[in-house]
């Protein structure tokens, strides 16, 4: 007996499918699987908006925001969701209502919320969307097939104190910088949760190459296996080298203790595909901490940058505190400093464990 | 572009044409082109920066014949006297070596040239721009002829702009941002070419205590003192240099003297060190 029932394509068209189903050509969905308790990360959910919450918008796969309204069809991903200032969350779709963890399209259960956060937008889960052989459609099906670590390719890292500390607009200005300068720049997003912001942040930067873990597969990395998330990495790494980028800049989502992020930065083989990492901070006590925490890792920031540049004495609290240099979005954006802020990591990467130093806003 | 082009001195069949490109937009660089009429799509072009008299008609017309020989497009960027009127320290002042990226970046989009790299000349007040620029840019410039330059900035601790050492009191001064691309600037193909009889200290040539116990008193001096440093800070980082001093003979400074009678033309594009 078959538990799959059909769709028509005209109901899948009137759905909102989110920027992170992107992947997923929208004819191979004809069948929805009831089978709810059974989805895993990635795969693919029919909703219908059943009472608005925290999100009110939903980013759609085309890159825009689309306002939703009570009964909206939508189609997200179930997965994970790790955000200090909004959700966690986890890949658990129950079928009398599941939580809209992200806008960027994650359904879940949500376990816990900033305190400033009101209750999730909810969603009554319709189906789970098969192909026409009945199997539940999985955005990894989609993903970009596996490739080994590129050699030879300058890759910086940019992590952070924790969300909206500065990191995206970081990568963003010195992808640019290093565009402006001549360079075949990718802007790469190696963690996180599937939105839109960061990813259209980098493609506003005019870089070669943009992409992030959904186009390996992922709807969000939290509770992800390490490996995958590696993996994942080397893949976009070798897609970006493949599409003529000679230097990323991939940017870590969250703070230096999330969980993955942590466990990244920890590992040896994947700190090896690093040249170098910018370390993005809201304050100066944010910036003495992270550093201490990356020292602690074994890793020297090249620069600080983030919200903290942004304020003079900031800036000199955490020039004192950490001996390491603050970089503000401009100069980070300036071609001539964006390259010799490169120069220095690539010879500082020659020189294990050495500061970059020396390096500061032009007159 | 201007196509009613100044006429390119011709020994025979016309090759080339030399059209004045103008400016588009606040900020943008005009330039002169020297354009091949069989163009060799993958050559780099070889971008030639005029000198505090802003020839830059000189600069494509003198340069573009020899160029067209071998499909090569010459491109001549004009820094006027009023907007940029340090153009040759790239970056004090208004910023030269932006306003060149520009220039490059829309040729490029106007399918004029094909490449990033590009080949580097600079004549004097542009051997000064063009020698900072490819320290500022390394990875952009295949080769660099630097000429009758009157003074340079040294790879050594002497305060920026004359080394690379930040100016007393400015943080983040240029001079670190220079140096931290001095490795890969080194590993560049550099020719220096001076006219052997380019030693008179004329009112343009930069004098003082300290540059001239640096560089020397002239422009030969000064060449030569610049190249023996260049090789010194190569070998230092392990680098075989290719750095080469050039005297043009019978030539003072004069930049139609140096293309007539020094041969800068076949130096600046590379073709005396095929032999």
């Amino acid at each position: 007996m078959s538990i799959n029932t059909p769709i028509t394509a005209a109901v899948l068209a009137r759905a909102k499918w989110a920027f992170s189903t992107r992947r997923v050509p929208h004819e191979r969905a004809c069948l929805l699987d009831g089978r709810l308790s059974n989805a895993v990360s990635g795969d693919l959910v029919l909703g219908r908006i059943q009472s608005l919450g925290s999100h009110k918008r939903i980013q759609l796969a085309q890159g825009r925001v689309s306002e939703l309204y009570l009964d909206d069809l939508v189609v997200l991903g179930c997965g994970d969701r790790y955000a200090s200032d909004q959700f966690e969350g986890i890949a658990e779709i129950d079928p009398r209502g599941a939580d809209m963890l992200a806008g960027g399209g994650v359904i879940g259960r949500m376990r816990e919320r900033n305190a400033r956060m009101s209750a999730p937008t909810r969603i009554t889960p319709l189906g789970l969307l098969c192909d026409a052989d009945g199997a539940v459609i999985n955005v990894a099906d989609h993903a970009l097939a596996p490739a080994p670590r590129p050699d030879g390719m300058t890759v910086v890292g940019v992590v952070g104190a924790a969300m909206n500390s500065g990191k995206t607009t970081a990568a963003a200005a010195f992808a640019h910088g290093l565009t402006r300068a001549g360079h075949e720049v990718a802007a790469l997003k190696a963690t996180g949760t599937g939105a839109f912001g960061d990813f259209n942040a980098y493609l506003d930067a005019g870089v070669r190459h943009v992409a992030d873990f959904t186009d390996v597969g992922m709807i969000a990395t939290y509770r992800q296996p390490l490996a995958r998330i590696e993996s994942g990495l080397d893949t976009l790494l070798a897609d970006a080298a493949a599409r003529g980028a000679e230097i990323a800049v991939v940017e870590l989502a969250d703070g230096v203790f999330q969980k993955e992020t942590a466990a990244l930065l920890r590992n040896l083989d994947v700190r090896s595909a690093f040249t170098g990492f910018v370390f993005a901070a809201p304050d100066a006590l944010a910036a003495a901490g992270g550093c201490a925490a990356l020292r602690g890792m074994g890793i020297e920031p090249a620069i600080l940058t983030g919200m903290l540049s942004r304020s003079p004495l900031g800036v000199r609290e955490a020039e004192e505190a950490t001996g390491v240099r603050v970089i503000t979005r401009e100069a980070l954006c300036d071609p001539a400093q964006a390259n010799a802020l490169m120069a220095r990591m690539v010879a500082a990467a020659r020189r294990p464990f050495a500061a970059v130093g020396g390096i500061g806003l032009a007159a | 572009m201007r196509t009613n082009a100044i006429q390119a001195p011709m020994h025979g069949p016309v090759t080339h044409d030399v059209v004045h490109r103008p400016g588009r937009g606040r900020g943008n660089l005009p330039c002169w082109l020297a354009m091949p009429r069989e163009r060799d799509s993958a050559a780099e072009p070889l971008v030639a920066v005029h000198g505090i008299l802003r020839r830059a008609d000189d600069q494509a017309t003198l340069l573009g014949e020899r160029a067209a020989a071998s499909g090569r497009v010459v491109v001549a960027p004009l820094f006027d006297e009023r907007r940029w009127p340090r153009y040759q320290q790239v970056v004090r002042g208004k910023r030269a070596d932006l306003a060149l990226l520009a220039l490059m970046a829309d040729l490029r989009l106007a399918g004029t040239v094909a490449t990033r790299r590009f080949e580097l000349v600079g004549y004097s007040g542009g051997a000064q721009f063009a020698h900072r620029f490819a320290m500022l840019y390394p990875h952009l410039v295949s080769r660099l002829t630097v000429v009758s330059a009157g003074w340079y900035t040294f790879p050594d601790a002497a305060p920026f702009p004359y080394g690379l050492a930040p100016r007393p009191g400015r943080t983040g001064d240029w001079g670190p941002q220079l140096a931290a691309g001095l490795e890969q600037f080194l590993r560049i193909p550099i020719t220096v070419c001076v006219g052997a009889e380019d030693t008179e200290r004329d009112d343009n040539l930069r004098g003082g205590d300290a540059i001239e116990a640096q560089q020397g008193g002239n422009r030969v001096t000064r060449a030569t003192r610049w190249v023996a440093a260049l090789e010194a800070a190569a070998r230092a980082h392990g680098i075989s240099p290719s750095i080469e001093l050039v005297a043009l003979p019978d030539c003072g400074h004069d930049f139609r003297q140096c293309v007539r009678r020094g041969g800068l033309d076949r130096i600046a594009l590379g073709e005396h060190r095929a032999g």
